[in-house]
């Protein structure tokens, strides 16, 4: 693309561009500003639909090579990630340009890659690398004439750097010559914590669990919304607590992602109040959000974000006559599984009721 | 495991029609009376639009069943639950 383009703020949400071309930035535009400023800065700005649910799955794609070279990656926004790289020298050859190496190998694409003591300074070496080398950042000592702007990376001190910069503290190494008792006064907690990354140190990094991907996706046959993205969206929570690889454990959080009619797609995390299992209840908090989608869908996919625990682990402290039942005519229900096959126990689940063509009234679809 | 499966599927069936597309015999049952017939259409924006004259016939031997030609390929269909 060769003018100024800025990604455009995913419909429902706040009206902020998200990553800008060079050109847009050229012009004065910033990742995180209101679209209204941008445009006003650069009238000739070309806006990029977001595609959440691709940039997703591209991001899932690289985690996971990166997870190939034996890497526990703590993935931070979509084109960032960390891991250390100590307990990997040995597999790669033992220095750390044999791991450099190994990543580059995995990732089969160009990344800029950064190497340092902690996060924020192998973020800084990887923010002035280039495509085919990596740069170590050592310390504060390394980390004193970078720009303060930096620190837009991190989530606490992100908004920071335009305050800092008006009042003329350009560079990471003129913030942590402050005093530490300034900057808390002037700037609390995320102040303490942008003056911790200047001088070099940061939180311990947490890995996440490599990834397993449990979803389930259903094509719409037209455009849906309403009632009956309400029925696939039932029928998607029923085939992905029916799978196999879900090996009994509750879903803490999900992701409810979908293709829309007008283009462009949609995606939306929740988190669930305690890790459920139950079809209903997930229904109910999953529903809600399909409120907010901007258009009908034509496809609709649900996938497992984060695990809790087996069910029982955390029981009731009151029992419940219904939930033994229900927990009897499950086990049953995997029983007859067990010796006939996954059909043995179906349900019929009304898709669209009212239609005027039979066959798109109901499915047969697991029990569970 | 399975995969959903919609309920009510047509089934082909061997129906004689009239001049005037009335069923005359399905599966070589004469059609003793007909109750109802109606017209389906739908998705005729779309590359695949359904085009459906359905009729409800009593059969010899007191059957009572529902058919349908499809008007876009011209074949009958008996379908349950219509």
């Amino acid at each position: 693309m060769a003018g100024p383009a800025a990604l455009a703020p995913e419909p429902g949400r706040e009206q902020l561009v998200g990553e800008v071309s060079a050109a847009a930035e050229a012009a004065g535009v910033r990742p995180g500003m209101r679209l209204g400023e941008a445009l006003s800065r650069c009238p000739a700005l070309a806006l990029v639909p977001p595609d959440p649910v691709a940039v997703n799955d591209a991001w899932e794609d690289v985690l996971a090579r990166l997870e190939s070279v034996g890497a526990a990656v703590e993935p931070g926004a979509p084109g960032l990630a960390c891991f250390d790289a100590r307990g990997l020298r040995r597999l790669h050859g033992g220095t750390l340009d044999g791991v450099v190496a190994a990543t580059r190998a995995a990732l089969r694409r160009p990344a800029r890659i950064g190497a340092g003591p902690s996060r924020f300074c192998a973020l800084a070496g990887a923010s002035r690398a280039r495509a085919r080398r990596a740069e170590i950042v050592a310390g504060a000592d390394d980390l004193a004439s970078e720009p303060v702007a930096l620190l837009r990376h991190c989530e606490q001190t992100a908004h920071l750097p335009v305050v800092l910069e008006r009042l003329g503290i350009a560079t990471l190494g003129a913030l942590a010559a402050l005093p530490r008792a300034a900057v808390a006064d002037r700037f609390g907690a995320p102040g303490l914590h942008a003056r911790e990354l200047a001088l070099g140190r940061d939180t311990p990094l947490r890995p996440r669990t490599p990834g397993e991907r449990v979803e389930e996706s259903l094509t719409l046959p037209e455009s849906a919304s309403g009632p009956q993205l309400e029925r696939a969206l039932a029928l998607l929570i029923d085939r992905l607590l029916a799978r196999r690889d879900r090996r009994g454990r509750m879903v803490r959080a999900a992701v409810l992602s979908a293709v829309l009619v007008e283009g462009g797609t949609w995606r939306e995390r929740v988190v669930f109040r305690e890790a459920t299992s139950d079809p209903a209840r997930m229904r109910l908090a999953l529903s809600g959000r399909l409120m907010t989608m901007p258009a009908p869908a034509e496809a609709l996919r649900l996938a497992v974000d984060r695990f809790g625990p087996p069910p029982g682990a955390s029981g009731a402290l009151f029992s419940d006559g219904t939930q033994q039942r229900r927990g009897r005519l499950r086990e049953a229900v995997r029983q007859a599984r067990a010796a006939a096959g996954p059909d043995a126990a179906l349900r019929v689940l009304e898709t669209d009721p009212d239609s005027r063509v039979p066959e798109r009234r109901a499915l047969l679809t697991p029990y569970e | 495991m399975s995969r959903p499966r919609r309920l009510n599927l047509p089934a082909p069936a061997r129906v004689t029609a009239g001049s005037d597309g009335r069923p005359v015999l399905v599966e070589g049952r004469e059609v003793e009376a007909v109750r109802e017939s109606w017209l389906v259409e739908d998705r005729w924006w779309t590359a695949a639009p359904l085009r459906r004259r359905y009729w409800e016939v009593l059969v010899a031997g007191g059957r009572n069943t529902v058919v349908f030609r499809d008007l876009e390929d011209g074949a009958w269909y008996e379908q349950a639950s219509a």
